[in-house]
């Protein structure tokens, strides 16, 4: 008989184990589906990892899809500490790459040293806007933010296809007779495309930097200051929120404004450092917003850690899609990400709790009260 | 208060088997011994009383004997034949009832399907639900323990003597022949404990066996033909009711001469200042239904003013009005002469209201924040503890430490999870923190319930304490007796309104019973 | 008659709300036992694939592989709630997450992608499909005929499983255990009545309805498999759940509601009605906010709420 205790202290050593064991059992799992289906399993896993991290060119393709990850993890983790659950970082995401991708087009003659900063801003700026509202109808109307984000992803990809693809918008090139016919977006000018710093070999793109700073900055606010602070009471228990005095109205739109800032950033990056347009087809495509939350549960919402779970996901993804092909199975990635989550999750279980066998059967006590009088 | 028949007569059959026999038990969890080697027997058609202070093991043995635990060691027979209880179910099957101390009813569930819920019987084993026939077995119940009550209500549409009605019928519904309750009264005004007590001798005439658990001496001595004690775990004696008396039972329950009433201490009444005055106040409950009408009451500095009362009248509402969790509809609330607006907790707290709520865990602390952090749960908006919107970790816990230590707060560390400490130690932390901010109005909801005896008393010096430095307390309890121990002044809430206010020396148990009641 | 505007859209809103109702009523079952699952679209789109599969894997009669097919989408959708039941209800994992995670992996991009294409089932013409029935030669009979007596088997299913689902939650024994095990599981437990069970046997029923309803796209709607078919169906019917007040009646009136929207940008646009094609597909979404808000005000809290235990794992602790 398996008997769940609550720990009385975290388990110190499983808070690293638990995510490298994750990673463990869901290549091992990820194995015997490869093996079922006809593929050979550490064949399969030599070439991701190759493409992935050890191949020549290869960490700086990583760094590539890295980039994004880093930011809509960031994005779900700022969020998930308050126990607000931003599940519409992708919409977000492209309501930043929406915006950026204007301004730059309307800035097109400027200086790098004007564009850029103006990229960024545009990408927070839409990507907090389009993240308010899920927050404000959680907190004025306490509707929940899971659906109304969510809802906001589909409502949002439509407005990027609707940009270039049905409409004759700002953002659509309609210059030649091709354009016309075959939509796509303007290009920006080379001026607004974003630096990189080669580091050992590896090009370092501005977005992951940027990335590395915002990490800092909320391991900052949620550790050192007063509105952190505020957050972790309102995730822990709202009464209590409520109780000492805490704004916990402004709090959810405010937190839900910054993580869908952190994806507006991921999406001006992704036309800034990779694209140079408005992609539509794209962008929906890689669902960098989904893939955010799984970075952020893997790294137990910790920003340090996203970026390290950001590079290790991003090698996996890259290396998942540019392998894809007659010979490389599509829907490994996503069958991958969720093999690993469902560890993590299992996983965090044990951090949380020790599992004791006991040979007698030893029926419950009180259960938790739900329902007092009065 | 009636005498209960001795021994030998009314119901009690002396000369069967015994209904309950428990024949050394013992129970042991990870830390603690609950149950040391108990004998405890009890006749058929007895009511016999368990009496004990928390922790004394009463809830242990009677979960044993329920099914909810298996016993480490020990026998149990029911009228005389061994049993044993893998499961609840089979308690039940056993003929054993539980009426819980909280509850077990789901709120939205009309009586009738909570009733029914879970039962099997040769007659009840079908897939369909028979509403009519359920019904018609309720109202027989009904009739016969006069206990009336609507089958398609649903729960939270009943007060809480009808939902305990309730209860009890689920468990006389399944036949049961033994009967525990679980400190019944704790939610009763006098008058409706009166009548559960008349319906329990009613029950018990049938040859039904009762066993009634509570710390309330005075039910006790009015209900019980026996009364077993224990203490830590063990059994300190069985006396009859009839040949004791309240003082001796104190002493068995915790081992020494208990006095009754704490005199107040502190500086004599002259002129003070109005810490809190409320105005025709009125206020609307959780379901938008109003719950206060029309309060006036004023609390002066230095003085601890009890509002007495069964739960349910509007305490709660009262003390969120009052500290600015709850918006009021009418009436102003007046703190040391300035109106506060009301529906705020941050002007609340910056006006120096603090607030002791009774829901300790769920809003009284952030439980998986460290001790530390709950400690500046108000004050970490201002300096010393953070300044320009930073936080100062050394300050924290310096401040931690030093509170700690002053209050006696029990816990390994201050970057404990609040959540780990015991009940008592949650209560100090709350009174540390708020006592900590030099309140001018404390507003303690329930302040000792469900604490044990020591610290109960730690809790009320403090009180008493903060009440001499000259800080006006409103003190909500549904414990008359610690209301009697501690306030100099004593209002009666029913049914959202003040009954009426009394001095100490002029209140008398009886006349604050019936103004709990609304009869006065 | 027949084909004026509103009848058109009436019988449209009941194919494209079939789906949506079969994975409503099962999320509903889910929901009531108490625990959330947000994993709906991904056991969708495994049902989608694994249904295809099967009818173009099997042979016989096209009735019997039909049968068949949609028995195999609902075990496979099933086993893989298991997951999350798991996850869930034996260890105590964020029920939140663990749905996100199972979306991610049966979704698309992830397992049912994966399925479909070592299948190579992209692109295949359906061998057999769910053909709307005429009842009883009826279906031109004014208004009633296409709306009710032209639908296919699959619809006619939705229609009775309501019912069921109604007189199984509202008249038996069962019904009301369940009900009581999301509403106060430490009331139902103290009664006897098995938490765990009720919770796992009532998460892969919604699985296995999930999985019919994604059969029916692969089945009946397009019919074939395309990555991703169900396009987000499955967190509509979330949002069903909640707009229903877990009630199947109410499920039902949802589900049409919504799959009017959704099949109103295509018949607009074969009236030559001119509004660019997203403003039509974006209503589906924009309106379950609205629907949700208007839910969660304070009155249709109080009247009726979600099953009290929701999304809380049932913790049995010695003291």
């Amino acid at each position: 008989m398996i008997r769940i205790e609550r720990r009385l202290t975290e388990a110190r050593w499983l808070v690293v184990a638990v995510p490298a064991g994750s990673l463990l059992a869901a290549a091992f799992l990820s194995g015997i589906i490869l093996a079922l289906t006809g593929h050979d399993p550490i064949g399969t896993w030599a070439r991701l990892l190759d493409r992935g991290f050890l191949a020549e060119g290869a960490m700086s393709a990583t760094f590539v899809t890295a980039t994004p990850l880093l930011l809509t993890g960031l994005a779900a983790a700022a969020a998930f500490r308050m126990q607000t659950w931003n599940i519409g970082a992708e919409g977000q995401l492209y309501l930043g790459a929406v915006g950026a991708s204007g301004i730059g087009i309307a800035l097109h003659d400027q200086s790098p040293v004007l564009i850029i900063p103006a990229m960024v801003i545009a990408g927070i700026v839409t990507g907090a806007a389009w993240a308010a509202i899920p927050g404000v109808l959680r907190a004025y109307t306490r509707t929940n933010e899971i659906i109304t984000s969510l809802m906001l992803n589909y409502v949002a990809g439509l407005l990027m296809t609707y940009l270039i693809f049905d409409s004759h918008s700002y953002w659509r090139d309609l210059s030649t007779f091709t354009a016309r016919v075959f939509p796509q977006g303007k290009y920006l000018s080379d001026s607004a495309s974003w630096p990189s710093l080669g580091l050992a070999g590896i090009a370092i793109p501005f977005g992951f930097l940027l990335g590395m700073v915002a990490a800092a900055a909320l391991w900052l606010i949620y550790s050192r200051t007063r509105f952190g602070f505020e957050a972790r009471v309102i995730g822990d228990s709202r009464a209590a929120a409520h109780y000492a005095g805490i704004r916990t109205r402004r709090k959810i739109v405010a937190v839900m404004a910054l993580s869908g800032a952190l994806a507006g950033i991921g999406g001006a990056s992704e036309i800034g450092d990779f694209r140079h347009v408005l992609d539509p087809r794209g962008l929906q495509q890689a669902s960098f917003g989904y893939a955010g939350i799984v970075v952020a549960a893997l790294a137990r919402l910790n920003p340090f850690a996203v970026v390290i779970v950001a590079i290790l996901l991003g090698g996996l993804s890259n290396a998942g899609f540019s392998l894809q092909g007659a010979t490389f199975p599509a829907g490994l990635v996503g069958t991958l990400q969720g093999l690993i989550l469902f560890c993590a999750l299992a996983g965090e279980l044990l951090v949380h709790y020790r599992i004791r066998f006991v040979r007698r059967a030893a029926p419950l006590a009180r259960a938790p009260e739900k329902f007092g009088a009065a | 208060m009636k005498t209960p028949p001795p021994l030998g007569e009314g119901g009690v059959e002396a000369d069967k088997p015994p209904a309950v026999t428990m024949r050394g038990i013992t129970k042991r969890f990870p830390g603690v011994l609950a149950n040391d080697g108990i004998d405890f027997e009890v006749l058929r058609g007895e009511i016999h009383a368990l009496l004990g202070e928390n922790g004394a093991g009463k809830s242990t043995l009677s979960n044993i004997l329920t099914g909810l635990y298996r016993p480490d060691e020990g026998e149990i027979l029911l009228h005389g034949k061994p049993v044993s209880f893998p499961a609840p179910r089979d308690a039940i099957e056993a003929g054993v009832g539980m009426v819980h101390q909280h509850f077990r009813l789901a709120a939205s569930f009309t009586v009738a399907e909570n009733l029914v819920l879970g039962h099997r019987d040769a007659a009840d084993r079908g897939l369909l639900l028979e509403p009519r026939v359920v019904e018609g077995r309720i109202a027989d119940l009904s009739r016969r323990y006069r206990m009336p009550v609507n089958p398609r209500a649903r729960i939270w549409q009943l007060s809480v003597g009808e939902q305990q009605r309730v209860e009890i019928l689920k468990v006389l519904y399944r036949g049961a022949r033994i009967l525990i309750l679980d400190e019944p009264t704790s939610q009763l005004t006098p008058q409706e404990a009166e009548q559960l007590f008349q319906t329990l001798r009613l029950i018990a005439a049938e040859q039904r066996t009762i066993i009634f658990i509570s710390h309330k001496l005075e039910e006790v001595m009015a209900v019980s033909n026996r009364v077993t004690v224990l203490r830590r775990g063990k059994v300190i004696g069985t006396v009859m009711t009839g040949n004791t008396n309240t003082r001796e039972l104190a002493r068995m329950m915790v081992g020494r001469e208990v006095v009754f009433t704490k005199k107040k201490e502190g500086p004599a009444q002259a002129e003070r200042q109005v810490a809190l005055e409320l105005r025709r106040v009125s206020a609307n409950g959780e379901l938008g239904t109003p719950a206060l009408h029309d309060i006036n009451l004023q609390v002066h500095a230095g003085e601890i003013v009890g509002v007495a009362g069964v739960a349910g009248n509007g305490q709660r509402e009262l003390a969120e009005v009052i500290t600015g969790l709850r918006r009021r509809t009418a009436g102003s609330v007046i703190v040391t002469g300035r109106q506060i607006r009301g529906g705020d907790p941050l002007e609340a707290i910056r006006r120096g209201v603090a607030y002791i709520p009774d829901d300790r865990l769920g809003t009284g602390v952030a439980p998986s924040l460290s001790v530390a952090e709950n400690l500046v749960l108000k004050a970490f908006r201002r300096p010393p503890i953070s300044t320009q919107g930073l936080l100062h970790p050394g300050r924290i816990r310096t401040n931690a430490v030093d509170l700690m230590q002053r209050f006696s707060i029990g816990a390994s560390s201050p970057q404990v999870p609040a959540r780990q400490l015991s009940g008592g130690n949650i209560q100090k932390v709350l009174l540390a923190r708020e006592l900590s901010s030099r309140p001018l109005l404390l507003v303690a909801s329930s302040p000792t319930s469900g604490l044990d005896v020591g610290a109960t008393d730690i809790v009320r010096g403090l009180l008493l304490e903060t009440a001499g430095r000259g800080v006006g307390i409103l003190l909500i309890s549904e414990d008359l007796d610690e209301i009697l121990a501690l306030a100099d002044r004593i209002a009666v809430l029913y049914d959202g309104r003040i009954r009426g206010v009394v001095e100490r020396q002029d209140a008398h148990v009886e006349e604050l019973g019936l103004m709990m009641a609304g009869a006065a | 008659m027949n084909n004026t505007i509103l009848v058109v859209i009436a019988a449209s809103a009941i194919s494209y709300g079939t789906p949506l109702l079969f994975a409503a009523l099962g999320e509903l079952l889910a929901e009531r036992s108490g625990v959330l699952n947000l994993g709906v679209e991904g056991m969708m789109l495994m049902g989608a694939v694994s249904g295809f599969w099967a009818v173009q894997t099997i042979g016989g009669p096209g009735w019997v592989v039909l049968l068949v097919a949609v028995l195999v989408a609902a075990l496979v959708a099933a086993a893989t709630s298991l997951i999350h039941a798991v996850l869930t209800i034996s260890l105590r994992a964020s029920q939140i997450v663990s749905g996100l995670a199972l979306t991610i992996f049966a979704g698309a991009s992830g397992l049912s992608s994966y399925v479909g294409h070592v299948a190579s089932l992209g692109g295949q013409p359906a061998r057999h499909e769910f053909a709307a029935i005429d009842v009883l030669g009826l279906k031109d009979l004014p208004i009633i005929g296409p709306i009710l007596l032209h639908q296919n088997a699959l619809t006619y299913l939705s229609w009775a499983l309501v019912a069921v689902a109604l007189f199984y939650l509202y008249r038996t024994r069962p019904g009301l255990h369940l009900r009581a095990v999301g509403e106060s599981p430490a009331t139902a437990d103290a009664m006897g009545v098995n938490v765990t069970v009720y919770r796992y046997v009532h998460v892969m029923l919604g699985g296995a309805l999930a999985g019919i309803g994604g059969a029916f796209f692969s089945l009946a709607i397009t019919p074939g498999w395309l990555d991703g078919m169900t396009s987000g169906a499955g967190w509509i019917a979330i949002a069903l759940v909640i707009f229903a007040f877990w009630r199947p009646e109410l499920a039902l009136v949802g589900a049409y509601l919504f799959g009017a929207f959704s099949s109103l940008g295509f018949t607009l646009q074969t009236r030559q009605v001119h509004l660019p094609p997203e403003v039509f597909s974006s209503l589906p979404y924009l309106m379950t906010i609205v629907v949700l808000v208007l839910v969660s005000t304070g009155w249709a809290r109080q009247r009726l709420g979600a099953p009290a235990s929701l999304g809380v794992p049932y913790v049995r602790e010695e003291r």
